[in-house]
């Protein structure tokens, strides 16, 4: 079959939000670890391609394959079944849970009659902290106590311990200082280390440019962009974002 | 002696600083140190386990984000109802079961009026609250009720006994119903989502969480107490008053604030809604004790809950500082 070197390939896809047209027909192809860098001022439509793509939006019109086969991704459990995970702006971890609580949350480990199993809890904790080079003291340490930067960590090294193929990164960066937001695009690098793909969502331009392979320019729900890096530099890039697209298909 | 470290490094253990010092007060300072003699542990463990059990439910409620301000409501329609059904001649064990179920089924009906409604659960609760105690007040006419204990004496004990003579059943239970609460919230998954979802529900529902559904079964665990409760109460009592559980709401709420459990949910531990159980019914016992009337409670009430929780905060605020 054609296009196995695709993860996921979304063909066509329409949305509108009532009366407001989204998404005008887009075309969005990931390869397997291959990190993807969609970019696109507010309102573009970054956001909307990625819900679909992990299931908290449905597309009007178009298809997505993921691994070659056709798929409905009809809600965020289905996607993460396929093996997408997002990791979100807010981080969806929970402030006064633990770190192995946060990162097993609605996939506990359970022994007999559903009571959790602490202990592989705690070493699948630690060990998927460590595989994102994410070293913490222990696994019992709420998340309020961790920095900006070691919450996304935690998010990312959840994503990555399920056995993701694709992670969406929605606005990783953002709020975060230097310092944090350098060790985030870290974790970023670790997940190609490790074989998964990732698109990375930012507005930050230079955050995205050292750790992404390829860009994707979304401007008022249409694609006006789609070139790796090689080939495309900063300034350019920019200009795309902010260029009014030509007229609608 | 991680185990001393890890107990003292908890929220509950401010908790139970107050309470100690509360106990050791109250068994000081009362004349004769009545607080402390056999009689009135007695009696403080039979009428105060009451309240406490009801407390247990509403503290893992709180935990989930919500709240309950129809508790007392729901423990005087049960013990109607249970009244009425013993009256009847029904056998005391199946009528039990079916006010349990009557408890339960109030329970979730709140709980799914709050979720499907998209209602503050303290709206629900508080209609509801008016609600059942309206349609006791018009079924009973405000009459109370006598229930014989002589007629089941099995039923009587089960209920309101006492073990080896000492110890009321009525704390047993109590201590059962923490133990069994305390094992599903801190070593059950349903624990884990009990907490995810008062502690950040977009976070708990975008990790495959179905939080409506831990919600409306923290409210009908609430509701099942307050039946159990409604009828360990008119068993102890021998009759029903339609007054009961008045007022248990606020109390309830403050009995777990005060055990450590947040306002807005995500925090807390059945140890600290344990203990603040029983520093609730502590209090109202020994003001009796000490010969102080009645209406200096509230008074005092209000400043156990003020300064417990200034202490807690202040000792997490300089733990995390360091």
């Amino acid at each position: 079959m054609e296009n196995e070197e695709n993860l996921v390939k979304m063909v066509n896809i329409r949305k509108w939000f009532g009366k407001v047209y989204a998404l005008k027909g887009i075309d969005f192809e990931v390869k397997r670890a291959e990190v993807v860098g969609l970019l696109g001022d507010n309102g573009a439509g970054k956001s909307t391609l990625i819900k679909i793509l992990s299931g908290y939006h449905a597309l009007d019109e178009g298809e997505i394959f993921f691994e070659g086969e056709k798929v409905q991704i009809s809600s965020p459990t289905q996607a993460r079944r396929l093996g997408i995970e997002t990791v979100y702006q807010e981080q969806a971890l929970v402030p006064y849970m633990s770190i192995a609580r946060n990162i097993f949350m609605g996939r506990e480990p359970v022994r007999a009659l559903g009571f959790i199993n602490k202990k592989d809890m705690n070493t699948g904790s630690m060990d998927a902290l460590s595989r994102i080079e994410l070293h913490l003291r222990s696994a019992d340490t709420v998340i309020e106590m961790l920095s900006g930067g070691e919450r996304q960590g935690v998010a990312i090294a959840r994503a990555l311990h399920f056995k993701a193929k694709l992670v969406i990164l929605d606005e990783p960066t953002i709020a975060l200082s230097i310092k944090e937001s350098k060790q985030v695009l870290e974790f970023i690098q670790q997940l190609r280390r490790e074989g998964i793909a990732a698109i990375f969502i930012t507005h930050n331009l230079y955050h995205a440019y050292p750790v992404a392979e390829r860009f994707v320019v979304l401007n008022r729900g249409m694609k006006v962009a789609d070139v790796r890096k090689e080939d495309v530099s900063i300034d350019t890039l920019s200009e795309l974002i902010v260029k009014p697209p030509p007229q609608e298909a | 002696m991680t185990y001393f470290r890890n107990f003292f490094s908890n929220r509950a253990s401010s908790v139970f600083l107050v309470f100690t010092v509360l106990f050791a007060f109250f068994s000081f300072f009362s004349p004769e140190h009545r607080f402390i003699r056999p009689e009135n542990l007695g009696i403080l463990m039979a009428e105060g386990s009451e309240f406490c059990i009801v407390v247990l439910g509403v503290g893992l409620l709180m935990i989930c984000g919500e709240f309950d301000l129809s508790i007392g409501s729901i423990l005087v329609f049960c013990s109607y109802i249970f009244i009425r059904l013993f009256q009847a001649g029904m056998n005391l064990f199946i009528v039990w079961l079916i006010v349990l179920v009557l408890g339960a089924a109030i329970g979730f009906l709140n709980g799914i009026i709050t979720v499907k409604g998209y209602i503050p659960s303290f709206i629900t609760t508080l209609g509801m609250m008016m609600f059942w105690r309206g349609i006791t007040l018009l079924m009973s006419e405000g009459f109370a009720a006598a229930f014989d204990r002589e007629l089941s004496p099995g039923f009587t004990s089960l209920l309101t006994g006492t073990v080896a003579k000492t110890v009321p059943v009525q704390a047993i239970w109590f201590v059962a119903i923490a133990l069994l609460l305390g094992f599903l919230l801190h070593s059950h998954k349903f624990g884990n989502w009990v907490y995810a979802t008062g502690g950040n529900l977009s976070a708990a529902r975008a990790m495959g969480i179905r939080t409506d559904r831990v919600k409306i079964i923290c409210f009908l665990i609430v509701g099942t107490l307050c039946g159990f409760v409604g009828m360990m109460q008119v068993v102890r009592v021998s009759s029903f008053f339609s007054r009961a559980g008045d007022g248990w709401e606020l109390k309830a709420i403050a009995a777990s604030v005060v055990g450590g459990t947040a306002l807005m949910g995500g925090r807390g531990s059945m140890t600290g809604i344990f203990l603040g159980a029983l520093i609730i019914s502590i209090i109202e016992n020994a003001l009796v004790m000490l010969r102080i009337t009645y209406f200096w409670t509230y008074m005092v009430f209000g400043f156990v809950i003020i300064t417990s929780v200034i202490l807690r905060t202040s000792i997490e605020r300089s733990r995390l500082s360091r």
